[in-house]
């Protein structure tokens, strides 16, 4: 089979077969709301996979997430704003933050950047339960009203298209910054950041700008997510939630642009055949498992697995010849 | 608020007191760095375990859950020797972002492994000197805060013992300066790494040992805030850095007493963080670190 004659049809596969998921889940809300997290997740995904494109692999991707989802739930609970508008800001608040966090941590390598990170979500967690409890409502969080309301006829349809939109038009934005001078930069800079310094490029602004725009995305996908669930608890913070974007970027393929769309597909189908087997714990400890494997023995991911084919098929053709 | 010798005094022994666990788990973090150029995330997790072993070991046998230290240190050592033969030896120098996700899953494996093991509800352990404390000027200092200094200390001088009066521990030395030249003197540096990584996680079990000595709770998924903690300890003491990483605890143990003590204990678990942004603010490569990795 030659996958790569096919490839520049396989993401107007993909959309088909999106755009078909709520006709065919024959009015099982449980599959079509499934369905909507995953591609809320592909968006975070996307966003996560966007930072580590420009060489910065963050832990703490949930604060984003997370920030974007208060920002918006509280806006839209508190002034009356219609969710659809305060997604945005919750994605702006996000990249606020996010340029703060940035402001620290560009100057950062690799070790530093993700021990900053892993502490970031889990110290706005414990700040969201003590500090902040009066705004955000403590452990038992707060409500959010629905992205679409429930008076539009087929509104959990509406909702799924509406999120598959984001997810195009995220999609469709990074592969436009990535194709052109700040997806060079960014590979100039994750190859080596002296090198890219000497050839004129400015790592720190490029870095900051990563940070922005994965954390504007990831605040976005948060909003999505609480509306669509109707509220908001501080487990949002949890390391759980900084990890999932991790598991699917890298079981996918990092820093391509369909490694976190596949990744996310491909850990949900797993995730949700295992819960057919009752497990509970099991079914992290093989996500973790699914990770050491991937890292150790497909480290460019799903996205690679045509090529290792083919290659391992011919390096036995070579052998036996 | 009064400021009095003995409060200050107070303060000092609850910092000790608090530094102790950290500076093990710090210590581990920046033992292995200095070895193996890599930063283990799931190290909290393995505090996690250590807690656990000394607590199983404590309701099979009833012993005092002190003496569990000598048991649970050889299980996390024989952890820590299989978690870099098996997870971290087939990455190791590929991609230090590799290296990274690698920790990620094993910090999966752990938590819901331990959960699977040992049920996922809080646990907790009482010391058998709970009830002992000892006058030290004009306040009563728990028992279990001195014997848990005392620990530490100890545990720290036989490390230092070890690398520096043995040769096992030159050889770890001499990796850690420079790889290439300890491999062209006949070191197996490949034996280095797993000795590292079981003597990191060997502290990180002795912590988790103290840990659960001193009545705080745990569960499968505690590992993150103590991790998180020793991380600050890590920048702030300069990464690779043993002498940084006991530094760099004493000054953390006692800006958490402080905080405590001055702001409320919501900050306990808060300060970590805004010392850090602090710290990688005004010096990136750590208080006492030389050069930043």
């Amino acid at each position: 089979m030659d996958l790569e004659r096919l490839s520049p049809y396989l993401p107007w596969a993909g959309l088909a077969v999106a755009l078909l998921v709520p006709p065919l889940s024959s009015g099982s809300l449980y599959v079509l709301t499934t369905a909507t997290i995953a591609v809320v997740f592909m968006i975070y995904a996307s966003a996560w996979n966007f930072l580590a494109a420009s060489g910065q692999g963050s832990l703490g991707h949930a604060a984003f997430f997370g920030l974007g989802a208060y920002a918006s739930a509280l806006t839209a609970s508190n002034f009356g704003l219609p969710p659809v508008l305060t997604v945005l800001l919750g994605g702006l608040f996000a990249a606020g933050i996010g340029l703060l966090i940035g402001l620290t941590c560009v100057r950062l390598k690799e070790w530093f950047l993700a021990m900053v990170t892993f502490g970031f979500a889990i110290i706005i967690q414990t700040l969201m339960v003590s500090q902040f409890a009066g705004i955000s409502g403590g452990w038992d969080g707060t409500a959010a009203p629905a992205l679409v309301p429930s008076t539009v006829p087929f509104a959990p349809w509406v909702q799924y298209y509406l999120i598959l939109a984001v997810l195009v038009g995220v999609l469709l934005a990074f592969r436009h910054l990535l194709a052109g001078r700040i997806g060079l930069a960014f590979a100039a800079i994750r190859e080596n950041e002296v090198e890219a310094r000497a050839s004129g490029i400015d790592p720190v602004r490029y870095k900051l700008l990563a940070f922005c725009i994965s954390a504007c995305v990831a605040g976005i996908a948060g909003a999505l997510e609480i509306h669509q669930f109707g509220y908001v608890t501080p487990e949002v913070f949890g390391t759980d939630i900084s990890f999932w974007p991790i598991i699917y970027s890298i079981s996918g393929g990092l820093g391509t642009l369909a490694g976190p769309i596949v990744g996310t597909l491909a850990v949900t189908l797993l995730w949700e055949g295992l819960r057919g087997l009752e497990l509970t714990y099991a079914r992290f400890v093989l996500i973790g498992l699914l990770l050491v494997l991937v890292v150790i023995f497909l480290p460019n991911g799903l996205v690679s697995l045509p090529r290792r084919l083919r290659e391992w098929r011919r390096g036995r053709g070579g052998a036996r010849e | 608020m009064t400021l009095d010798p003995g409060t200050l005094l107070q303060i000092l022994f609850w910092g000790l007191y608090a530094g102790c666990i950290y500076i093990l788990l710090a210590t581990g973090v920046n033992l292995i760095f200095g070895v193996m150029k890599t930063v283990n995330f799931a190290h909290g997790e393995l505090l996690m375990i250590g807690a656990y072993v000394t607590w199983s070991l404590f309701v099979l046998t009833g012993v005092n859950p002190y003496l569990l230290l000598v048991a649970t240190v050889p299980v996390l050592l024989a952890l820590g020797v299989a978690v870099e033969r098996l997870a971290f030896r087939p990455v190791l120098g590929s991609n230090k972002l590799n290296e990274i996700f690698l920790s990620i899953g094993l910090i999966y494996l752990f938590q819901n492994g331990a959960a699977l093991l040992w049920g996922d509800d809080y646990q907790s352990l009482r010391s058998p000197f709970e009830a002992i404390s000892v006058p030290i000027a004009d306040f009563r200092l728990p028992l279990d805060y001195l014997i848990i200094i005392g620990v530490t200390v100890a545990v720290l001088v036989g490390l230092q013992l070890l690398l520096r009066r043995t040769r096992l521990g030159l050889a770890l030395r001499a990796t850690s300066q420079n790889r290439k030249a300890a491999m062209l003197s006949g070191i197996d540096v490949e034996r280095m790494d797993m000795l590292a990584f079981g003597l990191g996680a060997a502290l990180a079990g002795a912590a988790g040992t103290l840990w659960a000595v001193s009545g705080q709770v745990f569960d499968p998924y505690m590992g993150s805030v103590p991790a998180i903690k020793a991380f600050a300890i890590v920048i702030l003491g300069g990464l690779g850095s043993i002498p940084g990483a006991i530094l760099g605890g004493l000054f953390y143990g006692l800006a958490e007493s402080t905080a405590t003590y001055t702001l409320g204990g919501a900050w306990k678990d808060a300060i970590s963080f805004v010392l850090l942004i602090i710290v990688l603010v005004i010096r990136p490569t750590g208080l006492f670190g030389e050069r930043g990795e």
